[in-house]
């Protein structure tokens, strides 16, 4: 009797053993397979971006999400997007990419932030899982499983310096920037450029990035310099600032400006008389009259109504981000490394700037040369199928 | 003089000027209440977001100076009574609490205008010529109005009653109190005067900067360089600290770059904050 009952629990044991090992695995495999397809994305939630891109970056990534889910998501997957800070510390953001990587395992990140949260990132994440990085940078990055949508200087750099070198005639040229890697990089190109085009570089100067900078004296040297062309590659306030004092000093009226990262916002705060001369060159502008554009800011509109936030190029990258990752999964059959780097290599995808084409893990875009007037852009030259310059294996 | 040094002393004079007004609200609440503002900033944010309200609506840019007023005094009071108060003499405590008001008054920015930049249309456009180089009109006129402004006020402040009164209260507010001075009651004036100067820089600056939910962030920090350096609660303080922290930055930053201006400020602070930590005109 005593042993007929140790014999029953220890079978019962056994049995509760065997089948826990084997509805264990058999769940988390199908939560694998037909569960959810995760993206990590980092964007500005917090930091000096926060305000002016952090909302349209998450609405536009959230727009392609629910289109996608609504023709059956990636594969059959429904897309989940799990977000994480991007304009904070370095060390906030790879933490965030190992919990996201550890915890909720996603399948894919996409990222808009900056080049030094991107290069820890992609050091963090190890080329474990796809990266896929979507703002305007200064190109050069090759790391393994990652992947760049962003317009890149020679994109920017050998549409709009030409054109406007056949336009205005100019033959000196004044640079000024913020002084990180971007811009260093930008006017490097820029240089190339404008050299073999008969042109000089006059003056180079960069000022201190997050710093409260003021730009009376800049503007004042650049007054007796007398340039005919000035390139600026500030962003943010400092973009605002400058060409605000570059107008209230009445050098508008003779020199002509191209910004290297002028969106909407920046224009809305240079204001429409700052902006006289100045232009833009990238592949997004929120009035871009195109077939896909006028569908993207339809649905936009649908979505988030008359209190959306403004679209700009950092939102529609976000948007276009989501998109390649379906594309690239879809035609991978999944997120393994070298299927994504076989399937991402001539993968073309819509997006609202038109078709892009990746070549060497980055994209031939359209980009968009804009004259700004009053607050608006006007798109004064389109450049199809620009390719990226870029040469990763 | 060659032109380009001509207007790179109206820089400077421009910088230096605006700046002691920018400082002015804080040093007038440090300086006689011990009060560290650390919501400075987000005041001036506020006086500039009122001028961008009154423009939007189509009225004149010197409507924006009595509303601006307005608001900040009505802002003053409220925060005065409810957050500095209670914390009289208690430094630390006030630092943490402006503080903590100052991310409130951002947020609340943010909340109702977006995080997008606004611009503000200049008032006075055009130039006028100093010896002989147009500068822009509307520096000039800010220039000639903060010399102004802060003249008469040093002059007020030395002879009215009021100002007797109030360097009582700063020497010793307990006997001050017994001879008969509501000290109470001063002290709130004193922070609605320091809020209503904030506000005052914000519509003046306004038309010239990005405004935006974060400017404030830009002012605090320059604004506490030229208190550690001119001096914590002086008048004399706080033009000198002014002109060192103003002058050298736009000087360097003329003859140099902006790196190099920003650089040389922060090395004036420290060594300042190290060898001099009273400042140059410290209150004994």
């Amino acid at each position: 009797m005593t042993a007929d009952t140790r014999l029953t629990r220890r079978q019962l044991l056994t049995t509760a053993a065997a089948a826990g090992l084997a509805v264990t695995p058999a769940f988390v495999r199908s939560a694998r397979a037909a569960g959810e397809f995760k993206i990590g994305m980092f964007y500005a939630i917090a930091g000096p971006a926060a305000g002016l891109f952090g909302p349209t970056q998450k609405a536009c990534a959230e727009l392609a999400v629910d289109e996608i889910n609504a023709k059956g998501g990636i594969l059959g997957r429904k897309i989940t997007l799990h977000f994480a800070n991007g304009d904070g510390p370095v060390a906030e953001a790879t933490k965030s990419a190992v919990r996201l990587m550890l915890e909720e395992k996603v399948d894919f990140f996409l990222g808009s932030h900056n080049s030094a949260v991107r290069e820890a990132l992609v050091g963090t994440i190890k080329a474990k899982v796809p990266y896929v990085y979507t703002p305007i940078y200064e190109g050069g990055e090759c790391g393994a499983n990652t992947y760049v949508l962003a317009d890149t200087p020679q994109q920017q750099m050998e549409t709009a310096l030409p054109w406007i070198a056949k336009k205005t005639g100019y033959k000196t040229v004044y640079f000024i920037g913020n002084d990180y890697v971007w811009p260093q990089i930008t006017n490097k190109h820029a240089k190339r450029i404008i050299e073999s085009g008969g042109g000089k570089v006059i003056g180079e100067e960069y000022v201190p990035l997050g710093a409260p900078n003021k730009f009376e004296e800049a503007v004042t040297r650049i007054k007796a310099a007398k340039p005919d062309f000035v390139l600026i590659t500030l962003v943010g306030a400092d973009n605002v600032n400058f060409n605000r004092t570059f107008a209230g000093f009445g050098l508008d009226k003779e020199i002509t400006r191209l910004s290297s990262l002028l969106e909407e916002n920046t224009l809305a705060g240079i204001g429409a008389e700052s902006s006289k001369g100045l232009y833009g060159c990238m592949s997004y502008y929120a009035n871009i009259d195109t077939p896909e554009n006028r569908a993207f800011k339809a649905a936009y509109k649908a979505k988030y109504g008359d209190k959306a936030p403004v679209l700009s190029l950092l939102g529609a990258d976000c948007y276009a981000g989501v998109k390649f990752v379906e594309a690239v999964a879809t035609k991978a059959k999944g997120t393994q490394a070298a299927k994504v780097k076989a399937a991402a290599n001539g993968l073309t995808f819509d997006t609202p700037t038109g078709r892009m084409t990746m070549h060497h893990r980055h994209v031939d875009k359209n980009m968009f040369l804009a004259e700004c007037q009053g607050t608006e852009f006007r798109v004064v030259e389109t450049f199809k199928n620009v390719k990226s310059g870029q040469t990763c294996a | 003089m060659s032109p380009v040094v001509v207007t790179q002393a109206m820089n400077a004079v421009y910088e230096v000027t605006t700046l002691v007004v920018i400082v002015l609200g804080l040093a007038i609440v440090f300086g006689a209440l011990d009060v560290m503002n650390l919501a400075h900033g987000e005041f001036i944010a506020i006086g500039a977001y009122t001028a961008f309200v009154c423009q939007s609506l189509g009225w004149p840019y010197v409507t924006a100076v009595p509303v601006a007023l307005a608001v900040s005094a009505l802002l003053g009071l409220v925060v005065e009574r409810a957050l500095i108060r209670p914390l009289y003499r208690r430094p630390f405590d006030t630092m943490l609490a402006t503080w903590g008001l100052s991310l409130l008054l951002r947020k609340a920015i943010e909340l109702v205008y977006g995080g997008g930049y606004k611009s503000l249309v200049v008032p006075v456009s055009g130039s006028i010529s100093i010896l002989g180089e147009p500068f822009p009109a509307y520096r000039v006129l800010l220039i000639a109005l903060c010399a102004t402004g802060v003249a008469a006020l040093l002059v007020w402040y030395r002879r009215s009653p009021t100002g007797a009164r109030l360097k009582a209260m700063v020497g010793n507010p307990d006997l001050a109190q017994a001879v008969g001075i509501r000290t109470g009651q001063l002290a709130r004036n004193t922070f609605v005067a320091g809020t209503c100067v904030a506000g005052l820089a914000g519509v003046m600056v306004a038309p010239l900067t990005p405004v935006q939910p974060y400017m404030g962030l830009d002012y605090i920090l320059k604004a506490f360089f030229v208190l550690v350096v001119g001096g914590l609660g002086s008048a004399l303080g706080l033009v000198s600290g002014a002109g060192l922290i103003g002058g050298v930055e736009s000087a360097v930053s003329a003859i140099a770059d902006r790196t190099w201006g920003y650089s040389t400020v922060l090395a004036i602070a420290i060594v300042f904050l190290w060898l001099r930590p009273r400042g140059i005109f410290a209150r004994s």
